[in-house]
């Protein structure tokens, strides 16, 4: 016996709305698990907890380096601008990592099985909306407080009015990114959007950095601007939120489910604490975007030479890393100017993040067994190999930030190359990280358990780091 | 004047700076059954995501009925039934609750369900959760996704894949009788007598 084939001209009268379907689809799916609000609520409860906590930890903890004797000597006028160029820069990325989410976001399976059909997208979409511009309104409100009160602001209604403020841009940006998800390809608005804080920063911070090192710097307005953040971040809100209801039945499967992606691996990364999950799937659409590349025979010479240079070349076909090393000398010279204190610290912190940029090739040979088969030699000469770019990366960055130190700060003479190279071994552990093993032994964290191999592998790399900052800052 | 069931005029897609799909154009009309043919990576699945709008084009446009087929669209989702590689499931629902919710959102009831489940042979399997199926398995109930609901136009992506010869035969007969009934069906193929049993028309790209 089969089914014969049912067919439609249109799309037929009686379709269940999307309410209809979500409650169908949550009563089968209750069937199968017993979870009650309790829980919901209970695991709510936790994480509100943990965000407050640590939260208020972290905020207060930072008051106190920035008025400690060492690190607020820095001229305010230099502190205050430089904070606005990082808040700007803040935005531009935190617009990035929206459009790269979505938004808004289904997921495969619900893709697959109830938004193929034609139930009606906005009503499907509009609860999720809702959750969001609450959360986005939430979390920037949080952040907007814990900026006043870093800055001193100790009044509560100016706090109230930072967390208005916050909350304001918070939900606009959402709700503009919505409004972006649903344009078609090729609409430049929404990257000028991104774009224009990254900009704005840049030129803030390298104006900022170059009167400050000449001793003339902007003075520090005498109050929060938080009254007009308020009066055109809240009405754009609203704009925003009425343009992204009118945008969502445009809201389409190829960007829902790109999002979902991107969201699932976070989630898994940060679930098994293994970022390496998110770093590929970011990676493997980088080379995507690229596409093609001119192909070009290498230089004839030994096996090591031929290596190199494909490690070169596979550094010029990704110059945004090369930016972002170039970038961080920048950050370094205004890490140094607002928290002279710390400048030493923020050299080595910085030096290992522009040098693990430059450690893709190194990440590539050492996750793969069968890709260093194929390559030949042995292990620790192909892993040798590719950190040679590391190598002249971190000590040509580390010459160049040189001169953004206080003369205060330069310690003994063998402390600077020791921990140049120290920065070095840092990502060359980092980089040769070997996948996690989750299994073994556990040990009983405020996290829950959490196998002990992974918190050893994961801290390969950060944990000498932060025995370098622990040398800098003690003979620093 | 008959309207095509499916156009697709001048649909491009790129990668970069690596060309997919060039200017691709073809026509399919009601009852016939087409197999997009290519070399590994010519750019077959891009096409069929194109076409399904599980993916943007550069250029071009894809009908479906003589409307443009744009995905946000509930009119255009209720004529197009498509199961590509990139099908997922819920975890906690079973297979006959999966079918059923595709029946129910688009305004049937479960009826064909049952019937679709002993076709395809997941009869003994229709409570279980769809990590305890087999990669066959999960095709079947992927293929069956497509057979529960509406649809005039079928888009199929390798779905011979993980079949065995009893379900390659099963498939054949399906394609035929969705022929017979008026759908549209593009599918790509590596499988020469699925091709050669069922297919009325070849579209070549990459070549």
């Amino acid at each position: 016996m089969s089914a014969a084939p049912a067919t439609i001209a249109e799309a037929p009268p009686g379709l269940p709305t999307a309410r209809q379907v979500r409650t169908h689809l949550r009563r089968a799916r209750r069937r199968h698990h017993d979870h009650s609000l309790g829980d919901v609520l209970g695991d709510a409860y936790v994480v509100v907890l943990f965000v407050g906590m640590y939260g208020w930890f972290a905020v207060s903890a930072s008051r106190d380096v920035l008025v400690s004797p060492t690190v607020g000597r820095a001229d305010p006028g230099v502190r205050w601008w430089l904070a606005v160029a990082a808040l700007l820069a803040g935005a531009g990325l935190a617009w990035r990592g929206l459009r790269a989410l979505g938004p808004l976001l289904v997921t495969p399976a619900t893709q697959s099985w109830v938004t193929s059909a034609p139930v009606d997208r906005r009503a499907w979409l509009t609860p999720r909306l809702g959750v969001l511009l609450a959360g986005a309104a939430a979390g920037t409100a949080l952040l907007a407080v814990a900026v006043a009160v870093l800055s001193g602001v100790t009044d509560l209604g100016a706090v109230g009015w930072a967390a208005a403020a916050g909350a304001g841009w918070g939900a606009a940006a959402l709700a503009l990114s919505v409004v972006a998800q649903s344009s078609r390809s090729g609409r430049r608005w929404p990257t000028v959007v991104g774009a224009a804080p990254m900009v704005a920063a840049a030129v803030v911070a390298t104006v900022v950095v170059i009167a400050g090192r000449l001793g003339d710097a902007p003075p520090r307005p005498a109050a929060l601007p938080t009254g007009a953040l308020v009066a055109v971040g809240v009405p754009l809100a609203v704009l925003g939120t009425v343009l992204a209801v009118r945008a969502l039945p445009r809201v389409d499967r190829a960007t829902l489910t790109t999002g979902a992606q991107f969201a699932n691996a976070a989630a898994t990364a940060t679930i098994l604490l293994d970022p390496s999950m998110l770093t590929s799937l970011v990676e493997s659409r980088r080379w995507r975007r690229i596409g093609r590349v001119r192909s070009r025979r290498f230089l004839p010479g030994p096996a090591w030479w031929a290596l190199l240079q494909a490690d070169v070349r596979r550094l010029r076909r990704h110059p945004s890393a090369l930016l972002i090393w170039a970038g961080l000398i920048g950050v370094q010279y205004a890490a140094a100017l607002a928290l002279p204190g710390l400048a030493g610290a923020t050299q080595v912190v910085f030096a290992y993040f522009a040098t693990d940029r430059l450690t893709g090739g190194l990440r590539a040979v050492s996750r793969s067994p069968g890709l260093r088969r194929a390559l030949g030699g042995s292990d620790a000469a192909l892993r040798g190999i590719h950190v040679v770019v590391p190598a002249v990366g971190a000590a040509l960055w580390w010459l160049l930030t040189l001169p953004s130190l206080p003369t205060l700060d330069a310690g003994p003479t063998w402390l600077a190359p020791t921990l140049a190279v120290g920065v070095v071994a840092a990502a060359w552990r980092a980089g040769t990280r070997p996948p996690i093993n989750y299994g073994g032994a556990t040990v009983n964290t405020p996290f829950g358990m959490i196998p002990v191999d992974l918190l050893r592998q994961g801290s390969r790399g950060p944990a000498l780091l932060a025995v370098l900052v622990l040398v800098q800052l003690f003979l620093g | 004047m008959t309207v095509d069931a499916l156009s697709v005029r001048g649909l491009s897609r790129n990668f970069g700076n690596l060309v997919v799909l060039d200017d691709v154009s073809f026509t399919l009309a009601a009852g016939r059954i087409a197999v997009v043919l290519g070399p590994n990576g010519s750019g077959k699945t891009t096409l069929l995501r194109c076409v399904v709008g599980a993916d943007r084009p550069d250029a071009g446009e894809v009908l479906v009925q003589g409307r443009r087929a744009d995905e946000t669209d509930p009119q255009v989702r209720a004529l197009v039934a498509a199961a590509l590689d990139d099908i997922d499931f819920f975890p906690d629902l079973s297979v006959v609750e999966h079918l059923e919710l595709v029946a129910y959102a688009h305004g049937g009831d479960a009826e064909p369900v049952e019937e679709v489940l002993a076709e395809l042979g997941l009869e003994p399997a229709r409570d279980q959760l769809p990590v305890t199926l087999s990669s066959g398995q999960r095709r079947r109930l992927a293929l069956a996704s497509c057979f529960v609901r509406p649809r005039r136009v079928l888009i199929l992506d390798e779905p011979e894949q993980r079949l065995d010869v009893r379900g390659r035969q099963w498939l054949a007969d399906r394609l035929r009788r969705e022929r017979d009934a008026g759908t549209a069906v593009l599918l790509a193929s590596h499988d020469p007598e699925l091709i050669d049993a069922v297919v009325d028309e070849r579209i070549e790209i990459g070549r």
